[in-house]
């Protein structure tokens, strides 16, 4: 498996543990993951990339609808295609572990749902959000009209300065109101 | 306002090679996005690293920031921690040692997480709301085994090494000869499966043990120095504290829930928009359980449209319709009462028969023995059953129908545990009466109990044990054989029937149970709560062993968080009923005087105040000024401004709330305004 090769030193790990909020167990069961995901001839570099179709074959991505826009959203490359080095891998746990604060999660969670990355939801944005999590399955699509029904209601019950477009402090102030968002806003290896 | 801002840049390909936060890039034109992107890394957190150090920076982990940028401000924060001096730095030190602190001990509790990968499973494919009822009983199981602990410490360790010591009892010299006669195990032959008998019902050498209270005894062990150790007070004390403790850990427990639940307030509001931000879990594993899930949100989102639909559409009821419903909602609710009353009835009738004939041996004897825990389990499954019918006819809004339900089940549970004690009350005390004849001599029935501490605590024994054993008996006869009927055999009746679903609350009331008969047997059966704990460690395992073979997941969910509130405050009413028994057993009834630690006191918690005047003169003094009025009516005074104030910051909060959200609202309004006014300037000046 290439683990003693590719060992984290102390001084990686504890600043990881202070730069993230996972714990030493969990950083080092990312290692193992991540290295584990790496191909024979690049076990043990350091900075490499995975691309993203390699990153969503792990079990805990690979059927949750908003896998793309994950990768996306955490990516450093320059041409964001969506691919992560291991620090952006564990920037991702971070966000979705347990110790993770209501502020950050719901901020990447904005960025997750902002498709257009334009710092708002648009009704675009809202509208692949809600095919997104009904699935696309015939059965369980809205048609159009309920889609404008839904959309309507959300614009009215989350706009606060009714611009037409839900920005970031809205978001956060709806989510503030669910006690089960931080609970459910989590992947734990 | 937000115009063609570059991406910034971080993090290449390269090793080694990093780039100082702040260079910006060219916009790159390889993009294929023509939106103007936002650019996430100008947070105004960047503001506060430079201007001056009124409070402690930020947790850098609590950044949105990419890893490369964190590093790049942790290096920074470091170099001006090295410059600055004084109150600062050391103020600083210490929040960071705190920080790591915290970190440590997150660590080190992360081993004895009991269950956690299970739980995490179980999240994964059932949801949250299951998951919430597998999370209490590992909370009961761990509080258990605490209170396990503090009893075994406190007042059976020292039993044992008294009775090892050596002598038994020794007898005040009363004239109540006849209340001292008291024989738990009479030796002799004792034919085989008269043990299993003894096992079942706590009799025989199971009452001559120290799992029953009559074992104890009342004298204090005597060491060869001064060391004494009064058990009497210790059982007393500990049975006390026990109870203490079992209360600030459910109250603890219900603090989180309880800031969460009371934060989120009006529920009605924002209804649509919390189903689309957070419903979907990304816990969830593998396909089905997606599929599953996005079934869900989009049964909810169905159901809430076309609610709203029909109230639009639907005009209002005649009056004549108004006047039908609401009869027909009253003549269900009087429908209710009367079976629960029916039920209660039957576990009064049942209890007393079974006190009368409790000396039958054999089979039949067992029965009857039995009889108040078969009555309790059949009434708390079928009243259920049949209110649900009734509920169907009561055409209630799905969640009063849910609320209406619960409640109706946990005054069904609850009550009906009520009517046992205050059954067995009746028996024990000749209801209340002292100078009937039976009860004339010792006061309280000698006749029927020469030890009733031991008859109420082997009663509290005999149902925790029934309860166990219908678990296991419905999960073998009920919910294998049916699954197996439903998979293998394809007709219309099984597939109308179908798997079964896994119902969080009535599961969770079973639970609730299940403590309360715990809690208000441990003072007359001190092992109880180990037996507990063993007897929620198997449930643990059969509920999970039943979840993922035999149920599928339901299509409406139980929301995890609110009802977590729910179930602390329901098994808190438990603790109440067990208090309530406790208190009136220590206060009022006469203790018995053949057995246990407390013969030859008028009360139990008469033992007290003779210890008191034991203590030396300088704490009894202490505890007289802490009683009297001086210091009481200045403390209750100082408790209520204490309360008024937080009153006042609640309500002020709130208030700032709707105000700020007021403000947002003008704001808005404002720059629509000019925006207005900018393109009016511009169409004016072309």
């Amino acid at each position: 498996m290439g683990s003693t090769s590719s060992q984290l030193d102390k001084d990686a790990l504890s600043e990881y543990q202070e730069l993230t909020f996972l714990t030493k167990q969990e950083i080092i069961l990312a290692h193992e993951r991540f290295s584990a995901m790496l191909p024979q001839e690049y076990k043990g570099a350091t900075n490499i990339r995975l691309p993203m179709e390699k990153i969503l074959e792990m079990p805990e991505l690979k059927s949750n609808p908003f896998n793309k826009r994950i990768c996306h959203v955490f990516s450093t490359s320059q041409p964001n295609d969506g691919s992560l080095t291991f620090e952006d891998f564990l920037d991702l746990l971070s966000a979705f572990s347990e110790a993770a604060t209501m502020e950050i999660k719901s901020h990447y969670a904005f960025r997750i749902f902002d498709s257009d990355n334009d710092g708002t939801l648009g009704r675009e944005d809202l509208e692949k959000m809600v095919t997104l999590l009904t699935g696309d399955s015939k059965d369980t699509s809205l048609n159009g009209e309920e889609m404008g029904q839904l959309i309507n209601n959300i614009l009215e019950e989350s706009d606060i300065d009714k611009d037409g477009t839900v920005n970031l402090s809205e978001f956060q102030h709806v989510i503030s109101r669910s006690p089960d968002f931080v609970s459910s806003f989590k992947i734990v290896l | 306002m937000i115009g063609e801002l570059e991406r910034q840049g971080l993090g290449n390909d390269f090793p080694g090679d990093q780039e100082p936060p702040r260079l910006r890039r060219a916009p790159s034109r390889a993009s294929d996005r023509n939106y103007p992107r936002y650019d996430w890394s100008a947070d105004p957190a960047e503001e506060e690293d430079g201007a001056g150090n009124a409070e402690a920076p930020p947790e850098i982990r609590t950044l949105p920031w990419p890893m490369e940028r964190k590093r790049a401000v942790r290096q920074v924060q470091q170099m001006r921690a090295h410059v600055s001096f004084g109150a600062e730095s050391w103020r600083r030190n210490k929040t960071k040692s705190l920080r790591k602190l915290q970190q440590n001990v997150r660590e080190f509790l992360y081993f004895f997480s009991l269950w956690r990968k299970s739980l995490q499973k179980i999240g994964g494919n059932f949801g949250g709301g299951v998951k919430s009822y597998f999370v209490f009983l590992r909370f009961l199981v761990v509080l258990n085994f605490v209170s396990f602990l503090l009893i075994a410490g406190f007042v059976i360790a020292p039993s044992l090494v008294r009775r090892s010591a050596g002598t038994g009892g020794f007898v005040n010299s009363t004239d109540k000869e006849s209340c001292l006669v008291y024989d738990p195990n009479p030796q002799g032959l004792v034919v085989f499966y008269e043990f299993f008998l003894h096992l079942l019902s706590g009799t025989g050498f199971m009452e001559d043990s120290f799992m029953f209270y009559g074992y104890y005894n009342n004298n204090t062990a005597v060491e060869d120095g001064s060391l004494s150790y009064n058990i009497p007070l210790a059982y007393l004390f500990t049975a006390a504290f026990y109870f203490a403790f079992c209360l600030c850990c459910i109250i603890a427990r219900m603090g989180t829930a309880a800031r969460v639940a009371v934060a989120t307030g009006g529920r009605a509001i924002g209804n649509y928009s919390l189903i689309v931000f957070t419903g979907w879990d990304y816990g969830c594993l593998g396909d089905r359980a997606t599929k599953l899930k996005q079934k869900n949100i989009y049964y909810r989102l169905q159901v809430d449209l076309e609610e709203e639909r029909i109230k639009k559409r639907a005009a209002s009821l005649t009056p004549w319709r108004k006047v039908a419903l609401y009869t027909l909602r009253v003549l269900m609710f009087l429908i209710a009462l009367g079976l629960i009353g029916t039920a209660f009835y039957g576990i009064f009738e049942a209890t007393k028969f079974s006190q009368e004939n409790g000396d039958r041996f054999g089979i039949l004897g067992l029965f009857i023995e039995y009889l108040p825990s078969i009555v309790i389990t059949t009434g708390n499954f079928l009243v259920p059953l049949l209110c649900d019918q009734i509920a169907l006819l009561e055409k209630y809004s799905p969640s009063i129908t849910v609320v209406v339900a619960l409640l109706r089940a946990v005054v069904l549970r609850l009550v009906s545990l009520g009517i046992l004690l205050f059954t067995l009350w009746s028996q024990i005390t000749c209801s209340g009466d002292l100078e009937k004849e039976d009860c004339g001599n010792c006061s309280y029935n000698n006749k029927k109990y020469q030890c009733w501490e031991t008859s109420v605590g082997q009663e509290m024994y005999k149902l925790t044990l029934f309860d166990l054993l219908v678990t296991i008996a419905l999960l073998v006869l009920v919910e294998f054989p049916r699954r197996m009927v439903v998979d293998n055999w394809s007709s219309k009746l099984s597939q109308l029937v179908g798997r079964q679903e896994f119902v969080v609350p009535s599961n969770v009331l079973g639970l609730v149970y299940g403590q309360t008969v715990v809690w208000t047997g441990a003072l007359f059966c001190p092992l109880l709560p180990l037996i507990n704990t063993i007897k929620f460690v198997i449930l643990f395992y059969c509920k999970k062993i039943t979840l993922f073979c035999n149920c599928r997941p339901a299509l409406k969910t139980f929301r995890s968080t609110t009802s977590t509130f729910f179930f602390l405050v329901v098994l808190l009413f438990g603790w109440g009923l067990a208090l309530v028994a406790m208190i009136y057993s220590l206060a009022v009834i006469h203790p018995s005087y053949a057995c246990g630690p407390f013969r030859f006191f008028t009360t139990m918690w008469a033992i007290v105040p003779n210890s008191f005047y034991s203590l030396s003169e300088v704490t009894q003094e202490f505890l007289f000024f802490i009683g009297s009025q001086a210091f009481s009516i200045p403390l209750f005074a100082l408790s209520c401004v204490v309360m008024c104030y937080f009153i006042a910051l609640a309500s002020i909060y709130g208030r700032s709330v709707a105000m700020l959200k007021a403000q947002l609202k003008l704001e808005g309004q404002d720059k629509q305004f000019l925006v207005k006014q900018i393109e009016k300037m511009k169409r004016n000046n072309i």
